[in-house]
């Protein structure tokens, strides 16, 4: 993953461009060429000329990886009145100077919106105007898979090799007592996490340098997301009320949930698969189910609702305030730091906002314990859609989607599935009982509703194309032969013991050369090779 | 069809030489606003315009044009020389106007009849 960013002076007809030639300097080293490399460079020096043209100063943030290119550019500038208006081919506000110029065509933003696979733009009066746009890099370079957002305390190890068997897509390896992740790929399911009872393995901190130590108020980040679970993992003598009053202590105005984005996702999918023919319609309730159908069940790519995840709808309803996000699994971290090219969000864990606040709390709950009583409140009973099948745990997950990949799930309208129990609630990274924190969220009777919109999204789920194994595809075709060859030499036991998930990926590995001196165990024990 | 053959036929004098190993040009556009320069710039594309400011090479550099065409005989900016020497891009200046211009080379280039590649 590669971040660059380049400021954009306001006015500077001279130096203009600059943004767009350097950043195309950097795309050429890595090999970004071709009709990608030109789409990049139309977009790239539109959303440029257009902070030239109409603001003071504003920056060209990018990130690629080798799957997609994602560019953000913001200004300061006097935004945009009418954005309808302003995507309308021909139309224009640019000042007679860059007319004179050549400029004004009204085709800028046009431009960029055709030239990007997923394009946003956003403004508000008076404070500056956003553009994304994502491009999709077709060619996948080998050995050089995509970032993960998990972090491995390896000297935790003890070599059990739990996390190998847990992970679903075989993307863990345990060499010299040291987990690795094949980051190409990890869907960022926590699989590993849960199954772990060291806990080797986690959510990435934040970066300190993004999590200053100055207050929320100063840093100007006072509203915050977060998953209602985070309110439950405190026990029974700390309610979410008494959370939340502690959050607000810390400076966060305004609370948000990511539940709030999931249910409206839930309808809007609802109100989707009414207007579809075929079944079952697949909701992208949950990121990591997400990665795991572009990974491993692309055939059912296309039955997945053509909506954003929750958490990326939430990014989305914020535009260019600035706001922290708590991460419920390394999915939603992902998504969370692709989506920050400007550096406006805070991403931090549970674990990193639990210590911030943990210390008022103890404080709170010594003058403060008319708050401690939780509100019992009949559970919800009836209105169950039977059509909506909502399922969760990774085996159930895989189970089903495997089903669906044979026809067999056509009797249902919609799949919510997702990879932890209870959605957020079950994810590893919350120590209470998901049971008991869903049950405790609903006493405390905080849930109101606020008018939230789920953000539809075109062509932004894909196939993973994974660890390819040669750039030439005859090559790729060579190294497939040997690893058949080299796995039916293998005892076939499937063990772990070598510190790859199966025989095959053991073959996988030595054919591919990840780590020097891989052997299989058994063969060696016996004296084989 | 080789640049070299193409100044010859809209009498054009080249003020900044291109990249040594240039290909041939097989598609001509002419415009005046720079965001259709930049969608229709290619590898084998000579722009024809009668702008003439540094923006222009930047376009053409960014797109790898390798030529540029100024019609009307104008006088460019020393900056646009220099920025089109960076990005190795070849700068003419053609005496004709625009029409004149574009029609010399799409007979050459396409031959009488309507065409549009």
């Amino acid at each position: 993953m590669i971040t660059s960013s380049f400021p954009i002076a306001g006015g500077n007809f001279t130096a203009a461009g600059s943004a767009s030639r350097m950043l195309k300097e950097q795309l050429k080293r890595i090999g970004v060429e071709g009709q990608i490399m030109r789409r990049i460079m139309i977009a790239a020096y539109e959303a440029e000329m257009n902070v030239v043209i109409h603001a003071c100063k504003g920056n060209l943030w990018v990130r690629f990886d080798n799957k997609r290119f994602n560019m953000e550019v913001i200004d300061e500038g006097p935004g945009i009145a009418d954005i309808a208006l302003a995507l309308k081919p021909g139309y224009s506000t640019a000042s007679a100077e860059a007319r004179q110029l050549g400029f004004g065509a009204g085709m800028g933003l046009p431009n960029i919106k055709k030239a990007s696979d997923v394009f946003e733009v956003d403004s508000r009066a008076e404070k500056g105007t956003r553009v994304r746009s994502t491009i999709y890099l077709k060619t996948q370079t080998v050995g050089e898979p995509t970032d993960h957002c998990l972090s491995i305390t390896s000297e935790l190890c003890n070599g059990c090799f739990d996390c190998l068997k847990a992970c679903p897509t075989r993307a863990v390896r345990v060499w010299n007592q040291k987990p690795r992740i094949l980051a190409a790929l990890c869907i960022g399911c926590t699989a590993c996490i849960a199954a772990c009872r060291r806990g080797v393995f986690g959510i990435r901190e934040p970066d300190q340098k993004k999590m200053p130590q100055q207050s929320v108020a100063e840093a100007g980040q006072d509203t915050l997301v977060i998953p209602r679970a985070f309110l439950t993992q405190f026990g029974l003598k700390i309610p979410p009320r008494l959370v939340m009053a502690v959050l607000r202590i810390l400076g966060f105005k305004d609370i948000r949930f990511s539940e709030e984005w999931e249910e409206e996702l839930r309808r809007t999918v609802r109100r989707y698969a009414a207007e579809q023919d075929s079944y079952p319609v697949i909701s992208p309730i949950c990121p990591a189910v997400v990665n795991l159908i572009e990974s491993q069940f692309p055939s059912l790519i296309g039955q997945i609702a053509p909506f954003m995840t929750p958490i990326e709808s939430a990014v989305e309803a914020y535009g260019l305030q600035p706001v922290t996000f708590v991460a419920a699994c390394p999915s939603q971290y992902a998504l969370l730091t692709r989506a920050d090219l400007s550096g406006r969000l805070q991403i931090t864990s549970p674990a990193g906002l639990s210590a911030q606040i943990l210390p008022l709390i103890t404080a709170q709950t010594e003058t403060d314990r008319s708050e401690q009583k939780p509100i019992p409140r009949p559970p919800r009973t009836g209105n169950h859609d039977p059509t909506v099948l909502e399922a969760w745990g990774m085996e159930n997950v895989i189970d089903i989607l495997e089903k669906t990949e044979k026809g067999l799930s056509g009797d249902f309208r919609i799949l919510e599935l997702s990879c932890c129990v209870y959605g957020c609630y079950g994810t590893p990274l919350f120590k209470e009982n998901p049971f008991m924190a869903k049950n405790r969220w609903a006493a405390s009777l905080l849930g109101r509703r606020r008018q939230v919109s789920a953000a539809p999204t075109n062509s932004l789920y894909l196939a993973r194309t994974g660890m390819r194994l040669d750039q030439d595809m005859g090559k790729a075709i060579e190294k497939l032969a040997r690893i058949d060859e080299l796995t039916a030499g293998l005892p076939g036991r499937d063990c772990g013991a070598c510190g790859a998930p199966t025989c095959s990926s053991l073959a996988e590995d030595i054919v591919m050369d990840r780590n020097p001196g891989l052997e299989c165990v058994i063969l060696r024990g016996r004296g084989e090779s | 069809m080789k640049l070299e053959e193409l100044v010859k036929v809209i009498d054009a004098r080249m003020l900044q030489p291109g990249r040594k190993e240039m290909g041939e040009i097989a598609h001509v556009f002419a415009g005046d606003k720079m965001s259709t320069l930049l969608e229709k710039a290619g590898p084998e594309t000579l722009l024809v315009t009668s702008l003439a400011n540094t923006q222009l090479a930047c376009v053409a550099e960014l797109m790898d044009c390798p030529a540029l065409c100024l019609v009307d005989g104008v006088d460019p900016d020393p900056s646009l020389l220099e920025a089109a020497a960076r990005g190795s891009t070849a700068v003419l200046v053609c005496p004709f106007d625009m029409f004149e211009t574009c029609g010399r080379l799409h007979r050459r280039l396409y031959g009488e009849g309507p065409h549009r590649p």
